[in-house]
């Protein structure tokens, strides 16, 4: 997480890496972008997943120390059967303009969990670093008009072709050389072109509706990959309960119309909770509440809310299957004037004035104990699909560099970014878009099967507990659409969750 | 073995009339050797190509087997569209007397249909690239461009059994007999692929499906290649050809090294994977032609009676229990290759030495069963139909 803090590598960073793609496993935000280290060895990974699953995923490594000289890369499941043996490592191509950045294509076959082990060698040896990636299809497949114009063509020269030859074959072939086919040859002919005519029709239309299948099972696999939609009833007058509209079913890509249903009962914890709930006031996203919910008996999860005023709420719960595959559940929920307890623990809550360009694109944001947020986002504008390191520092109210910054739960700070039409949103942190759950399943895993020197950028947290954080941080992360973004920073001071909201445009 | 007394006296061509001796066949043409190895090429693309795809993944387009398909395809189809033009501008010095004339064009019966599936099988490639990058994965074989492929390839056999069965009408004593080798050749790679989908899979060799899906595509092919050979053992040797075919696979591929190029990884492959052990189809071909020689005088509806069932349920008789041979530790061995995994292959999902059951009870096996015995009668009287079509064969 320290490859950043140079202002001459975020510069690198964002000049050679320009091509465009989509970010983390929430809504609208598949791509991933994780800053850790391979042992000794900085590193700012992107993965530009395909659309289409199959498809090849392209691997940007961007390594923060020039003496990395090779960078290899295997695609891993992330937890169980499938997430120990090695493929073929791919050796990423070295950019010849600038050394330390890298690129693999890598077929993705699989939908679910997946993990990206990266080795990275350079003189100070050999080390490897695991990033876990969710996997699924986004979008059906399509055909370009070449390709269907040629399909046609082929398929009508094919099909006049076959007839005639058939029927030419049934004719002629018996007839003894020197002699004109008789009547009865004809009329046999006749009879195999007719049969002919109406098998090629009979295998047209079965292959039809084979395609039709497969492509509707693709559709449901999409549907299905989608953000799950939640149910939310209020008890009692403050106690929000959330079920599923529908059982959570991961597709397994090839294998026709087979899921696999992952139970609630089997959500992990994600840096200490099962379930990340934002509750986001609309319209203009002038409140927003992150809650932590426990689970019930039956696999629902229900939060005795605090106070909050009476208005329409836009879900976000983000929860982590026992496999490591992020699943973001949505809803929405109208609720009268809740009265209850003040926030408490890591829950947190956020109110200022809505969303309503055109926005200042201010760079500073009050938080509430006085202090700011100052987001360190240089003279450029923000443009969509650039990995970027979102920088920020904390100042106290006189502009002196913060000096209590204490880890919110386990990490120096929480971004929560949401497109002003809630297409969009992603729940990051200071090592990126992956799940903090799936990236320890992917550094166990690491640490189980590896003798190289690794750290990943778990222990980059674990040593914050007993010391005050530095008051800067970065959160490596790429807006997937262009629009205008609300983003919601929350940091832990003096034993109190903050939160800065900056308003942005993004080309 | 003797073929020569196999044959019938009306074949020999000192009995034909002057008209027919002049479109005598005194060698075998190149593009009929070109063809046939473009039939081998495309077998051994197809073989290899499932392999790569069990040891090390379709990682891209232009995989040898790909590549040897592609090639053997483009052979085949090239072969028969040269004979097609030749023999159309060259009248009477390529056999044009005995030629079939379609579509304006003259040429070997067979020549057309080996044309036509080239070009089926090349244009498959770009739907097939497609196909894969769309929808993936490379453990489907039913998709439309496979079919496309496959129906092509077919073509290509089918084309060229026609093509050699018109030669050896037309051959003399000697050259007839290598054609008849030739033909039970490309017979016996033909079975190959026939759609068996996954009823035939070692799992499935305790269900009534696998024996009907056997029935309903095997005997067709078997008994008219058989016949058609006019050999007195070619549904044995076709079958014998299928097998070595198989078997050599089985036992030589497993000697190249190869690694997994896409993951996950779910096997420690090391070695190329080969496909899974031959049906033991000789025994039912054998009984087909002890028992189509024995009621050689009869009608051939008789003759699909008798042997339709006769090679059901001699296979069941062999086949259901070399199955739990399969099942247990003692084949996983080079012999067998019951031991080979492919590297996709997730041992959570299923156990590869349990069988299936496709019938959930007694009355739906015991009437599957009936129904594979019944089809085995309609596709033998198909087959022989076809086989007695192709000894008639004369240009």
């Amino acid at each position: 997480m320290t490859c950043m803090r140079n202002p001459l590598k975020i510069l690198l960073l964002l000049v050679a890496v320009l091509l465009p793609g989509t970010a983390s496993a929430h809504v609208g935000s598949a791509d991933i972008y994780f800053e850790g280290n391979a042992g000794p060895y900085p590193l700012f990974v992107t993965v530009r997943l395909p659309q289409v699953v199959p498809g090849v995923a392209e691997l940007q490594v961007r390594s923060g120390s020039p003496d990395v000289h090779t960078i290899k890369v295997v695609l891993l499941r992330l937890t169980g059967p499938g997430s120990n043996l090695p493929s073929t490592p791919d050796v990423a191509q070295r950019s010849k303009q600038d050394p330390q950045f890298f690129v693999s294509d890598l077929w993705f076959l699989e939908y679910g969990a997946l993990q990206a082990r990266i080795e990275a060698d350079g003189s100070k040896g050999k080390a490897e670093l695991s990033v876990p990636i969710a996997s699924f299809p986004r979008q059906a497949p399509t055909m370009s008009p070449w390709l269907r114009g040629l399909g046609l063509f082929v398929l009508i020269g094919l099909t006049l072709g076959v007839v005639p030859v058939a029927g030419g074959m049934a004719r002629e072939c018996t007839v003894p050389p020197g002699e004109a086919p008789q009547a009865s040859h004809r009329r046999y002919g006749r009879i195999v072109m007719a049969v002919t005519l109406i098998a090629t029709a009979g295998i047209l239309y079965g292959n039809k509706a084979l395609w039709n299948e497969e492509a509707a099972v693709y559709d449901r696999n999409v549907d299905l990959l989608k953000p799950r939609r939640v149910e939310a009833t209020l008890q009692d007058g403050n106690r929000l309960v959330l079920r599923l509209a529908s059982p959570l079913l991961l597709p397994l890509a090839g294998k026709g119309r087979e899921a696999v249903e992952m139970k609630m009962e089997e959500v992990i914890p994600d840096h200490g909770h099962l379930m990340h709930l934002f509750l986001v006031g609309m319209p203009g996203m002038g409140r927003v509440w992150h809650l932590h919910p426990e689970r019930l008996q039956g696999g629902a999860f229900a939060k005795t809310l605090p106070s909050m005023p009476a208005g329409q709420y836009q879900i976000f719960a983000d929860i982590v299957d026992k496999n490591g595959f992020p699943w973001t559940l949505v809803g929405d929920v109208k609720l009268p004037q809740i009265t209850g307890t003040a926030v408490a623990g890591d829950d947190s809550q956020w109110e200022g004035s809505g969303m309503s360009p055109p926005f200042s694109e201010a760079t500073v944001a009050q938080l509430p104990d006085g202090g700011r947020v100052v987001w360190e986002r240089g003279g450029g504008p923000l443009k969509a699909n650039v990995p970027t390191s979102f920088k920020f520092r904390v100042e106290e109210q006189d502009g002196s560099p913060a000096r209590d910054l204490e880890p919110y739960m386990g990490m120096a700070a929480h971004m929560v970014v949401v497109r002003s039409d809630l297409s969009v949103f992603a729940h990051v942190h200071t090592n990126g878009s992956v799940p903090m759950a799936a990236l320890d399943l992917a550094q166990a895993g690491l640490a189980a099967g590896s003798s190289a020197g690794t750290s990943g950028a778990a222990p980059a947290m674990a040593h914050h507990h007993h010391a005050a954080l530095p008051p800067r941080f970065s959160i490596p992360y790429g807006v997937s659409l262009p629009g205008d973004y609300r983003f919601f920073i929350q940091i832990k001071r003096s034993g109190r969750v903050q939160t800065a909201a900056f308003d942005t445009h993004v080309q | 073995m003797s073929i020569t007394k196999s044959f019938s006296a009306e074949s020999s061509v000192e009995s034909r009339p002057l008209a027919f001796v002049s479109a005598g066949a005194v060698s075998i043409p190149w593009t009929i050797w070109f063809t046939i190895v473009g039939v081998i090429a495309t077998m051994t693309g197809s073989v290899l190509d499932l392999s790569w795809h069990m040891s090390i993944g379709r990682d891209e387009f232009w995989t040898p087997g790909h590549t040897t398909m592609g090639v053997g395809g483009a052979m085949a189809g090239l072969a028969g569209l040269y004979e097609i033009l030749a023999t159309t501008r060259a009248g009477a010095f390529r056999g044009r007397d005995a030629s079939a004339r379609i579509l304006g064009a003259h040429g070997p019966g067979g020549a057309f249909l080996v044309a036509w599936g080239g070009t089926a099988m090349l244009a498959s490639s770009p739907f097939d690239d497609w196909w894969h990058n769309a929808y993936g994965l490379d453990l489907n074989f039913i998709t439309p461009p496979h079919m496309l492929l496959t129906l092509g390839y077919f073509a290509i056999m089918i084309g060229a059994m026609v093509w050699l069965a018109g030669m050896i009408d037309r051959s003399r004593e000697g050259l007839r007999e290598r054609v008849v080798w030739l033909f039970l050749i490309v017979s016996g790679v033909s079975l190959l692929f026939m759609p068996l989908l996954n009823f035939t899979t070692r799992r499935s060799m305790h269900t009534a499906a696998c024996y009907l899906a056997v029935a309903l595509v095997i005997p067709s092919l078997m008994i008219a290649t058989g016949r058609g050979s006019r050999h007195k053992w070619g549904c044995t040797i076709v079958a014998a050809v299928y097998m070595g075919i198989v078997l050599t696979s089985v036992w030589l591929l497993p000697l190249f090294p190869a690694q997994p190029k896409i993951g996950p990884v779910y096997q420690n492959v090391t070695h190329m994977i080969p496909g899974q052990f031959p049906l033991l189809l000789i025994v039912p071909g054998f009984i087909a032609d002890l028992l189509l020689r024995r009621l050689e005088s009869r009608s051939s509806w008789i003759k699909a009676v008798v042997v339709g069932p006769a090679f059901v349920l001699g296979l069941l008789a062999v086949q259901w229990p070399f199955a739990d041979f399969l099942m247990s530790p003692a084949s996983r061995n080079w012999i067998f290759g019951t031991g080979y995994l492919p590297y996709y292959f997730d041992l959570a999902r299923y156990d590869p030495y349990q069988f299936k059951a496709l019938e959930k009870t007694t009355g739906a096996f015991v009437l599957t069963m009936a129904a594979a015995l019944v089809a085995s009668i309609l596709t033998t009287r198909f087959g022989l139909a076809w086989g007695d079509w192709m000894r008639k064969v004369r240009r």
